[in-house]
């Protein structure tokens, strides 16, 4: 009777991927509120960008006009474009000579 | 009925005969679904996050550039922009960066606007913020960076290479850290005096549009007024992040490419090359007095079988990953090495596209390549199997 | 049941350079609970006129009576329904699937019947018990000696209580003493009621008391008829 068992799996991830997808449309509607929130503090703050490319400024905001340059913060590192590098650059690298000292 | 449940009885009788190579198989598939579902539901959940909390942002930021560079905008700009119908609140934005070399980290000043953030709860404990000199709120990242809290004190310093320190009146929540993780937020008056801005200018200017279908044409007024600025609106922002995500999940899913170009050989190999073991069998199987069809429904079976178990396996294990785990295998390549780096805390957003595009990528090749080279042996005439 | 075959012809690859005429012509029938042996030397189209009579393949010309039905214009989900309910194949090679039970593969033919599983099951248990293959119905076919493999073989051709038993050179593997066991098999199949033609040149079994007619073929034409 293998099938029975194939179809007694199947069945077990069939409603953990409904529970999850049940999950996944219950948290959106707990989170209503809290993106409400958000997005009046977005207006609050007059943010145009998020906060989550904070290792150089010119990749802080990504909307935004600036004076990008590639080498300000580190000299040693290979940008691209929104993020840093995949791997972060050796600490000493990180850090202007003046820090250093 | 019956008789398809036997076959599936068979066709699982069948996978057992090559255990381990097909529960390898079953591991190999589950780890491409998982990686490839791991790296779209991230995307898409920050994706839907940031052009949902960018709603928010400002109808209108105009700059001034020149020679296609940042430069402070003068004040006096504000009076000619208001004259446009349509045009509510218009107000000039004080902010920067600092980097703090003990520290490594880089973080946003940003002058606090009186009227917008008296609006809302922004704060861990204290409700509301009141402008003060000498005072500044802090994000939680930023707070970590110094280990601070409340009511400590932070040095900056200044453009005239005074140290200037601000008391922590509050630090944001943490709810809000996608938004404010690396915010200093001080009053404009201390951001003016810290980063030596001129009087008369200013970083930006927002500009607030009653109508969101006006916005395109009073950006058009303000870059006719005044041509070196560079209207962004609220649109663009919100393409940019769109397409910025895209551009990361892509990148991300090149360095997978690999992997999924092998799965591709793999099931071409099985597609093209049926053994001369697997045509015998099916041979057998007509003599013995199975039809085509029901040859095929097999190999469907056994092709369902591995492919459904694995898909469901890799998805539900991807989602678990970005989701409940906060994506640790893929954060390196999505965050940087950004120092304050946000808690994520993701809505769970799933859409039937990225299951489609998840079963167009692994599930129906795989399908095909099981149940097209056994179409082509099923045609072919059972007396075969009696001659060599 | 009665097979009757009128002036079949069987070209493999027609209108190519390997172009090979199996059966030229033959004519003859088969009655009820007989026991036939082809007999001739390998090529001389025994193998080809008992798939044609197997409804394996379809004649390039001819008429083919099962039960007084021409079975070479039949659609091909008809074909394999007849193969199903008529025939039951012993193979040269056995033909057995590896790695896969004793009893799986006698169960094998009863799959795409829509019968349920414990029906299935039990039908094999039957069948092995006639064989002697009960103690051995959870070992996986290749570990079985060649006597054990054929009868698994004659097993799962009985499974479906066919009329009509199909073998094609089946004593080629064994030696006399399992040889002369086959025959007591067939013997005991073809007491049951059941129609049996064999394809062989083993002196063994075209002169056994078993058999009631042996055709002699040579160069795809019928030689002799003793």
């Amino acid at each position: 009777m293998k099938y029975k068992v194939f179809i007694g799996i199947f069945i077990v991830e069939l409603l953990l991927l409904i529970g999850i997808l049940l999950f996944s449309y219950i948290s959106i509607n707990t989170r209503i509120d809290e993106m409400k929130y958000l997005r009046q503090l977005c207006q609050g703050l007059t943010a145009t960008d998020l906060a989550i490319w904070t290792e150089a400024r010119y990749t802080r905001h990504p909307s935004q006009t600036d004076i990008f340059s590639a080498f300000q913060d580190c000299p040693s590192c290979l940008e691209h474009f929104p993020a840093g590098s995949v791997l972060s650059p050796p600490p000493h690298f990180r850090r202007p000579l003046e820090a250093v000292k | 009925m019956r008789r398809h449940l036997m076959i599936l009885e068979f066709a699982l009788s069948c996978l057992c005969r090559r255990k381990y190579k097909n529960l390898a198989l079953l591991f190999a598939f589950s780890l491409l679904v998982f990686i490839l579902s791991s790296i779209l539901l991230l995307t898409y959940a920050l994706k839907k996050e940031a052009i949902e909390i960018l709603q928010g942002a400002p109808e209108i930021t105009v700059q001034r550039t020149v020679a296609g560079r940042h430069e402070l905008i003068p004040v006096e700009y504000i009076n000619k922009i208001k004259t446009i119908p349509g045009v509510g609140k218009v107000e000039p934005r004080y902010w920067g960066y600092y980097y703090d070399p003990f520290i490594g980290a880089n973080y946003t000043l940003l002058g606090a606007n009186r009227d917008m953030l008296r609006k809302i709860e922004i704060l861990e404990g204290k409700s509301f913020f009141s402008e003060q000199k000498g005072v500044c709120i802090v994000g939680k990242g930023v707070a970590k960076a110094y280990f601070a809290e409340v009511g400590d004190r932070i040095t900056i310093i200044g453009a005239d290479g005074i140290s200037y320190t601000f008391k922590i009146a509050g630090i944001f929540k943490t709810a809000s850290d996608i938004l404010t993780n690396d915010l200093i937020i001080l009053s404009n008056d201390d951001i003016k005096r810290l980063f030596q801005i001129p009087t008369g200018f200013a970083t930006d200017i927002v500009v607030e549009v009653y109508n969101p279908e006006e916005i395109e044409t009073v950006a058009e007024k303000i870059k006719k007024l005044f041509p070196s600025t560079r209207p962004i609106t609220r649109e663009e922002i919100l393409r940019t992040y769109e397409s910025l995500f895209d551009w990361r999940s892509g990148m991300i899913l090149t360095m997978f490419i690999a992997a999924v170009v092998a799965f591709v050989i793999l099931a071409w190999d099985k597609a093209t090359g049926l053994s001369a073991e697997e045509r015998r069998e099916i041979g057998i199987l007509k003599a013995i007095g199975w039809e085509s069809s029901d040859i095929m429904e097999l190999k469907f079976w056994e092709g369902f079988v591995l492919s459904s178990l694995s898909f469901f396996t890799g998805l539900i294990g991807g989602y678990m990953h970005v989701f409940f785990f906060g994506a640790p295998l893929l954060s390196t390549a999505l965050k940087g090495w950004s120092v304050v780096f946000p808690t994520l805390k993701l809505t769970p957003y799933v859409s039937a596209y990225q299951i489609l595009v998840l079963l167009f990528l692994t599930v129906v090749p795989y399908m095909a390549s099981t149940i097209v080279p056994s179409w082509k042996a099923a045609m072919t005439e059972p007396d075969q199997v009696m001659r060599g | 049941m009665t097979v009757v075959l009128e002036n079949v012809t069987k070209v493999y690859n027609p209108g190519q350079p390997n172009e090979v005429w199996a059966v030229k012509g033959i004519s003859l029938r088969i009655n009820k609970n007989e026991a036939v042996v082809l007999k001739g030397p390998s090529g001389s189209g025994k193998t080809s006129l008992l798939s044609l009579i197997g409804c394996m393949s379809r004649p390039t010309s001819g008429r083919i009576l099962i039960s007084g039905r021409d079975v070479a214009k039949l659609p091909e989900r008809s074909l394999t329904e007849i193969r199903r309910r008529t025939f039951g194949f012993v193979f040269q090679q056995f033909n057995l699937l590896k790695g896969i039970t004793v009893r799986e593969n006698i169960m094998l033919p009863l799959y795409p019947t829509g019968l349920s599983l414990t029906e299935i099951k039990a039908r094999a248990e039957k069948v092995m018990e006639s064989m002697r293959l009960s103690k051995r119905a959870d070992f996986n076919v290749e570990h079985l000696s060649g006597g054990e493999q054929q009868r698994v073989a004659i097993a799962r051709a009985l499974i479906n209580d066919p009329e009509i038993i199909l073998a094609d050179e089946p004593t080629a593997h064994l030696d006399t003493k399992l040889s002369e066991e086959f025959l007591r098999i067939i013997e005991e199949i073809k007491r049951s009621g059941k129609t049996v033609i064999i394809a062989t040149h083993d002196p063994l079994v075209y002169d056994s008391s078993v058999v009631d007619r042996v055709i002699e073929l040579r160069d795809g034409m019928i030689k002799e008829t003793q």
